[in-house]
């Protein structure tokens, strides 16, 4: 059949459908012209004009008949049955608005929660990446003993570019912000330091100019930088010619070669993480390679692009070997290295997976039980009914025409829950935006689209078949003889009904009690975390990230002369309890020493080598942080360059000192040491944990900031206790830096409770969620309890009677029915309990610090099960008590 | 007289398309030139007649048109559609096929 006939079909259906009256009328006409013409004829017979008349009409026969037979042909009886169903349906469901509002609002929270995590999946887990075929991209990163998952090495990845076949192209970035200025404040900008093609490896082209080369790998060749499209619109003023021009980072002009499309995405990193999705403003060519036997270092993220029908586990295969043949060729700096080779897609977004998965199967245990408890109602409602479609089917309604009408029902109110529920998702998805963990991945990826449309009026229509069929078959059986006769209660289809809807309730029971569990576990393992020590006193501090360019600070004395000014001038602020400057905060970074350093009079274990985490801290750092200085000392004034180097450890580093005491003992970085090269350990502080999700701690020490190697002082992080408004104390520290340097930007203004928010912040967000939707199953199974409930009270209401007739006291009868809620509530219990143990292990790593039969979640849960199902008891059971005797009487 | 039950199915289809081929016509037309045509072995009843047409526009076969005829009367023309006249090609060369075997059996035995 050709496109036009269907268009042309369509255009017919559609009018004899919406211009019904219209198509009537031309039919008429049609008709009457057919009339007149055979009245013609039979006149031009020589008949008189009646006889003409009627002998026309005779041979016509029934002209309804036609008009009839004209409309089937027209073929749009069907969609007006729908039509007249539609309609009915609505009469009928407006008639009862109780009932109806019932079911549209427990579906609509429903479909509408529903939608809501699909959006989330949708968005994080199933969008493809923004690169040119995302599939094939990777993350490389090293691995050893004591770092399953570490950084590359320059010259490793030198090698690794030249000699592997399994990729397309290879590149590695690592962090490194600058500092911006010219007109107005200071900015530092989030930047890459990038080797030659990281743009192509990713699919992407510079908007404007071109990306770095080999050749810009070469140190040396001049200051040449990428800009992001959002500095080429605010800072560069948008101009055409922007390829060429200067720009001044870290007080050194670099020339513009590119600037990058706007929609272009970081795709994440690792070391000093920027998360996927973070604005970076700034790309500048990787040169330090340094000595090529140099394989000690390793601070490089590695990305690349697999060939095609290449897997990542070939490609680790592959690298691996070529690991093995760099070992053999750098024996100390290479040896115990192994390379995994991870897809970019289950980097970025691999652990927030199983938080998902777990969220979705919890919505989908809402949804299920909010279908169960609309086939409850819609059965006790049909029982309601069944006179009325006795009546329609003794007036001749087939059977198939009264299960089409009553799923048009059904569909008709999934579909008003559905339209609802879409409002409730829009506003569903920005509540959890609002409320996602720190460190959720792809945040801005998530949009209640077009699809989430789509499959929320697809859940709809599969909802409403799927709770509507059960009661639209069994409503369609009625009983003529039986339904109609004065009085009769059906009581065999009750009883089978009543069978049917008490499993109904068990299952609503079992549901909410495996969503009770759930939210039992997550609640547990929240307060756990929230009880956790992290090891340091979050409370009243607020943190600012400052860095010093090379160009105005040349050397640490520099930078801790800038320090010595700048720190009395806060000291100032009233209020304040202590402040200090540090490389990096809690959880926001680090560097590793591995097997880096001896200890006086300690050998490592046979298995083991001396490895720590270095940090470099000012005196008052530690106190403003609060971080407890278990013995020994803070660091002071006196720890300069001029005096003896001395370091400050934690515990858990301390406990390398197996022979002597960790205070006082000394350790040194240099492989022959002199006697200036040994540092003492002047001070040791508590742990601090290593990741908000993580108890343990792993050995650290602190530098003094005037003794330490690298130019770490130059970013570094101050933190500020003090009990004035956050806003207040940021607002003095800029003025302070302003009023030193101009130049400077004060950046990452945050409290560390924020910081220390990201402990508990995923806990929180699956707790808040599955104990939302706990709280929605609970109500539904509520009101499927209350509903069955009721509805066998009515049916024992004379039964009732006569035995308050008989002298039952209200109790007894008020006991009867509780009894029998309490029934179907254990059974339900005891099945949820069962399944809610089977499932418990899918959170996995989601819960903390409580077992998955967890005897406070379980118990809590029979609890509350136990009291809201007497809550939905009680009133039903009211009624029975107040059932009259002589009513009762009587009817019988 | 021939009721259209006693045709072969679809045969009344077919004649109304071959007789709406040369030119369009209305219902009148077509039931009377059916009519000479077949030397009155065939009458359209009107109750066959027009289910037959609506079904055929609502297939596409056929398109419908207001116009006036000769007598200056408005009438609802039927002409061929391009799906239409391909229909009729289909059905004589079936109908071509069924009759010379329905002949060619009658003879034989």
């Amino acid at each position: 059949m050709g496109k036009r006939r269907w268009r042309d079909v369509l255009r017919m259906r559609v009018r004899s459908l919406f211009r019904r009256n219209q198509a009537d009328r031309a039919l008429e006409k049609e008709l009457r012209f057919h009339l007149d013409q055979a009245i013609e004829e039979q006149v031009a017979r020589g008949l008189s004009t009646d006889e003409a008349r009627r002998a026309a009409l005779k041979a016509m026969g029934g002209i309804m008949q036609i008009q009839e037979e004209c409309r089937d042909m027209r073929r749009t009886n069907f969609i007006e049955n729908l039509k007249q169903d539609v309609r009915y349906a609505a009469r009928i469901l407006a008639k009862t608005p109780g009932f109806t509002v019932v079911m549209v609002l427990t579906l609509a929270l429903s479909i509408g929660a529903t939608s809501a995590i699909v959006s989330v999946v949708n968005g994080v887990l199933l969008r493809p990446l923004p690169y040119r075929d995302p599939n094939r991209l990777v993350r490389i990163f090293t691995s050893s003993q004591g770092y399953p998952k570490f950084p590359i090495n320059p010259n490793d990845f030198r090698d690794f570019r030249a000699r592997l076949h399994s990729f397309e192209s290879f590149a590695a970035y690592v962090h490194n912000d600058l500092q911006l200025a010219g007109t107005g404040q200071a900015v530092r900008l989030s930047g890459f330091q990038v080797t030659a093609g990281f743009f192509h490896v990713l699919g992407w082209k510079p908007a404007m100019g071109r990306e770095f080369d080999r050749n810009d790998e070469a140190p040396g060749r001049g200051a040449i930088a990428i800009v992001s499209d959002r500095i080429w619109r605010t800072r560069l003023g948008a101009r055409r010619d922007a390829i060429g021009q200067k720009i001044v980072l870290n007080a050194v002009p670099y020339t513009i070669v590119g600037v990058m499309p706007a929609r272009f995405e970081h795709p994440g990193n690792m070391y000093h993480a920027v998360a996927y999705g973070d604005p970076v403003d700034v790309w500048t060519p990787f040169t330090s390679f340094g000595n090529p036997n140099d394989r000690g270092g390793h601070f490089l993220d590695g990305i690349a692009r697999l060939r095609p029908g290449v897997t990542a586990a070939q490609a680790q295969g592959e690298m691996n070997a070529a690991m093995q043949q760099l070992a053999r060729e750098h024996p100390d700096g290479d040896t115990g290295w192994n390379v995994l080779v991870i897809p970019l897609k289950k980097e970025i977004v691999g652990r927030s997976e199983r938080l998902l998965m777990v969220l979705l199967g919890a919505v989908a245990l809402v949804l299920l039980l909010a279908c169960v408890n609309a086939a409850n109602l819609l059965l006790a409602r049909a029982t309601a009914r069944q006179r009325e479609i006795a009546v329609r089917a003794a007036v001749g309604a087939a059977r198939p025409r009264l299960i089409q009408q009553m799923l048009t029902e059904s569909i008709l109110l999934a579909m008003a829950g559905a339209m609802l529920g879409a409002v409730l998702a829009v506003a569903g998805v920005k509540a959890l935006l609002a409320l996602l963990p720190t460190d959720f991945p792809r945040a801005g990826d998530i949009h209640v689209d077009t699809p989430v449309f789509v499959f929320t009026l697809l859940i709809a229509l599969a909802t409403g078949i799927f709770f509507g069929i059960v009661p639209a078959l069994r409503g369609s059986r009625a009983d003529l003889r039986e339904a109609l006769h004065e009085g009769g209660r059906n009581a065999t289809s009750s009883r089978s009904t009543l069978r049917l809807r008490n499993g109904l309730v068990i299952s609503e029971v079992t549901l909410a009690c495996v969503l009770l569990i759930g939210a039992g576990l997550m609640l547990r393992s929240f307060v756990n975390l929230l009880r956790t020590d992290p090891g340091f006193r979050p409370e009243q501090v607020v943190t600012a990230s400052i860095s010093l360019p090379e160009a105005s600070y040349k050397d640490n004395k520099a930078i801790a002369g800038f320090y010595e000014r700048l720190l009395p001038e806060i000291r100032n602020m009233p209020g304040l309890s202590a402040t200090g400057v540090s490389s990096d905060l809690p959880w926001t970074g680090w560097d590793d020493n591995a097997g880096g350093f001896q200890i006086q009079g300690e050998v490592p274990l046979p298995h083991e080598s001396f490895d720590a985490r270095y940090h470099m801290a000012t005196p008052g750092y530690f106190r403003a942080v609060g971080i407890p200085i278990i013995r020994g000392r803070p660091f002071d004034e006196h720890d300069s360059a001029a005096n003896r180097p001395v370091l400050i450890i934690n515990e858990a580093m301390a406990k390398y000192w197996r022979h002597g005491d960790a205070l006082g003992g000394k350790l040194t970085f240099n492989d022959h040491p002199k006697e200036k090269d040994w540092l003492t350990i002047v001070g040791i502080v508590g742990d601090v944990k290593d990741t908000p999700n993580n108890a343990g701690a792993k050995p650290a020490f602190w530098w003094p900031m005037l003794q330490e190697p690298f130019p770490l002082a130059a970013n570094s992080s101050i933190a500020i206790r003090s009990p004035l408004q956050p806003k207040l104390v940021a607002d003095r520290l800029r003025a302070a830096v302003r009023g030193l340097d101009p130049s400077l930007a004060v950046s990452g203004v945050r409290t560390l409770e924020q910081v220390a928010a990201g402990a508990y912040s995923t806990a929180r967000f699956a707790f808040a969620l599955i104990g939302l939707f706990a709280i929605l199953a609970l109500s539904l199974a509520v009101i499927g309890t209350y509903g069955v409930i009721a509805y066998s009270v009515s049916q024992r209401i004379q039964e009732f009677g006569v035995r308050m007739a008989l002298g039952a006291r209200s109790w007894d009868v008020m006991r009867s029915v509780l009894a029998n809620g309490m029934k179907l509530t254990l059974a339900g219990i005891a099945c949820g309990i069962v399944l809610g143990l089977a499932l418990s292990r899918l959170p996995g790593t989601l819960l903390y610090g409580v077992s998955t039969a967890d005897p406070v979640a379980i118990g809590g849960t029979c609890l509350v099960a136990i009291l809201f199902a007497a809550l939905a008891c009680y009133v039903p059971a009211m009624r029975a008590t107040r059932a009259d005797p002589m009513r009762a009487l009587r009817a019988e | 007289m021939s009721r259209p039950s006693d045709l072969i199915q679809g045969t009344l289809d077919l004649l109304i398309l071959k007789t709406i081929s040369l030119e369009p016509k209305h219902g009148w037309a077509i039931a009377k030139r059916i009519q000479q045509v077949s030397d009155d072995a065939l009458q359209v009843t009107q109750g066959a007649l027009y289910p037959a047409l609506h079904r055929l526009e609502q297939q596409g076969w056929i398109s419908a048109e207001w116009r006036k005829t000769e007598t200056g009367r408005e009438a609802k023309f039927y002409q061929l559609t391009k799906a239409g006249a391909a229909q009729l090609e289909k059905e004589l060369a079936q109908w071509e096929r069924l009759s010379s075997g329905i002949a060619l059996v009658i003879r034989m035995v």
